[in-house]
């Protein structure tokens, strides 16, 4: 009975579907894009292949907002710790162009030695003020290649090299001239520090907590987790406005589906209770109904989600839309939270309809 | 015989807007196990409002009505359920039946609503027998927008009939046929009267339909003016005192 009533209203019912798997796609994608970013930003960090991340006092983890800086000849003073293999310097820049992406500028020879270097797909390093580096996804997502200029933080600079991805950023610069464009000679943003025993790491932050007191010392394998989204509250506070309000959506759309449909169905109804089913049957009809539409909206939703994750990430091959298997299960239980809700109105007016008045309902 | 239903001092008042309308005025009414009877009026008498009181569709407002020995006026919405559920079927005028559902279904989804969804075989065996008395057998896989009038009255016949209620009421049954098929209904009925002791009281204000039938009660302004039946009520005892109003 409920496969025919939703197939005897065939608009409503897709719309019904769509709003749900609206609803489901709207959460995923959007959670999915701020997870997608934080996770792959923290990944890409830990790959530049270091143990420990140092930081001046008062930085955030959030490189992009950080401006924060420490004189680099602190450096020596961590060289004379036990176990510190090599360290090297980063000045990092923000380049708000065109989205958000960060510029490392680096000294090639340490950051090589904590690294184990760059994987080449083209040219060359950096022998100029004015050249950069750049990975294969900034390369394929800008249509860039060696000899090609690009624009950076007003500053016009030369593709010297494409790199493979996944060493902390996306564009790298010589530190010079990173430290020249920020005013902030002699200093850099953050060191990486590699050890010879990986294992020392918490071993080896104490004593540079000792030494610095009031920096920032977290182990790099750390860093990919504390990007993630629920880590931070601001983004906490966008991701809930955005389930909210799919909720919304998902809500009235069902109310107003349902609504109409015992509205239209008044007889119908009216032909149940003169059969004898109780206000529990129509109320639990209506709900089973109802369910239906969630189920199935939800299900569209997720394999939209997914679809649109993949038109958009080969559209924009610098973003990444993260869609776990926790957040899944979320999205369906608010696209079958926001059916409840949505019915709970409708479904209890339907019982309450006196059997007489609904048999004579035209 | 037993008795099935029964009457006394039945008022049944409607509110409209300001306005009270008085349906019925003190219907007394004993109806027995078995029989085939008309109750007839024009139209406004209250006939339909005397149907759906005995029906359990609505309370009356005042007066006593027993439904195989269960008194209804005191009863919530769920008992009253239960009656219309356990002890009656009906017919109405216009059909009724559910339009997106195939026959079979609607004759099952009344069996499913009594709780006969695990079909036994004597269920099965009865229904079998109906729908071959009613000639529906080989309809029951279309819509009711693919079956002619007198088709679809029979397959809500056989809806209403499913459960073996105690009573089956039927509200104008043939007032949406033509002659033709009013006759193939009205004789559906009286087969079931006589071959499975159905308890039928049909309402009608078609003077011809009341032919059919073995007794006639006649309507009038919310009472009843006539009443053809041969078994005196002083045989079966006293008659049923009226309730004070409720």
């Amino acid at each position: 009975m409920i496969i025919a009533g939703l197939k005897a209203r065939p608009v409503r019912t897709t719309v019904s579907l769509l709003a749900v798997a609206l609803e489901v796609v709207l959460i995923l994608v959007v959670v999915g894009l701020t997870s997608g970013i934080s996770d792959e930003t923290g990944r890409r960090t830990e790959g530049v292949g270091a143990d420990i991340l140092l930081q001046p006092p008062n930085s955030s983890l959030f490189l992009a907002l950080s401006n924060t800086t420490m004189p680099i000849v602190l450096r020596e003073r961590l060289r004379e710790l036990p176990g510190i293999k090599a360290i090297t310097p980063v000045q990092t820049l923000v380049n708000s162009s065109a989205g958000l992406e960060i510029i490392y500028g680096i000294e090639p020879d340490t950051f090589d030695a904590v690294s184990n270097g760059f994987i080449w797909h083209k040219g060359r390093l950096f022998n100029a003020p004015d050249d950069v580096v750049v990975d294969d996804i900034y390369a394929k997502a800008k249509g860039v290649t060696v000899g090609d200029t690009v624009e950076l933080v007003n500053h016009k600079f030369k593709v010297c090299g494409v790199v493979e991805h996944g060493k902390g950023a996306r564009l790298f610069i010589s530190l010079k001239t990173a430290q020249e464009m920020t005013g902030q000679t002699g200093k850099a943003s953050l060191f990486f520090i590699k050890l010879t025993d990986p294992d020392r790491v918490e071993t080896a932050i104490a004593e540079i907590k000792r030494l610095l007191e009031g920096y920032g010392v977290i182990p790099l394998r750390e860093y990919a987790r504390l990007m993630m989204s629920n880590s931070m509250p601001a983004l906490d506070a966008f991701i809930s406005s955005v389930v909210f309000i799919a909720l919304c959506i998902g809500v009235l759309v069902i109310f107003l589906s349902m609504y109409t449909t015992i509205t239209e169905r008044t007889r119908e109804i009216g032909i149940l209770r003169s059969l004898g089913a109780s206000k529990t049957f129509i109320v639990t009809l209506i709900f089973e109904e109802s369910a239906a539409v969630c189920s199935a909206g939800a299900l569209i939703g997720i394999g939209s989600s997914f679809l649109i994750a993949r038109i958009i990430m080969a559209v924009f091959p610098t973003l990444t839309i993260l869609i776990t298997p926790d957040w899944i299960t979320r999205a369906v239980i608010f696209a079958v939270l926001s059916g409840i809700i949505g019915t709970l109105y409708p479904s209890l007016k339907a019982a309450k309809q006196d059997p007489v008045e609904a048999l004579a309902y035209e | 015989m037993k008795t099935l239903l029964e009457t006394a001092g039945l008022r049944k008042v409607y509110t409209a807007g300001k306005i009270q309308i008085e349906a019925l005025r003190g219907v007394d009414l004993r109806i027995r196990e078995g029989e085939l009877v008309a109750i007839m009026g024009p139209s406004g008498c209250g006939k339909s409002t005397l149907m759906h009181v005995l029906g359990a569709m609505t309370k009356p407002t005042a007066g006593k009505v027993v439904i195989d020995g269960q008194e209804i006026s005191g009863m919530g919405d769920n008992e009253l359920t239960r009656i219309r559920r356990d002890k009656i079927g009906f017919v109405f005028q216009k059909f009724n039946l559910l339009p997106t559902l195939t026959a079979r279904v609607n004759i099952d989804i009344a069996r499913y609503i009594h709780g006969n969804g695990v079909r036994s075989n004597g269920h099965d065996q009865h229904l079998r027998e109906i729908l071959r008395l009613l000639m529906i057998e080989n309809k029951m896989g279309r819509k009711p927008s693919e079956l002619s009038g007198g088709e679809q009255q029979r397959v809500a016949i056989a809806r209403a009939v499913a459960n073996q209620p105690a009573i089956l009421l039927a509200d104008e049954p043939t007032g949406s046929l033509d002659s033709k098929n009013s006759e193939v209904v009205l004789n559906m009925f009286r087969e079931l009267n006589r071959k499975f002791r159905q308890t039928v009281i049909l309402v009608t204000h078609n003077p011809e339909l009341a032919a059919f039938t073995d007794r006639l009660i006649e309507m009038r302004d919310g009472v009843i003016v006539g009443d053809n039946d041969s078994v005196s009520w002083d045989t079966e005892g006293e008659l049923a005192q009226p309730a004070p109003s409720v």
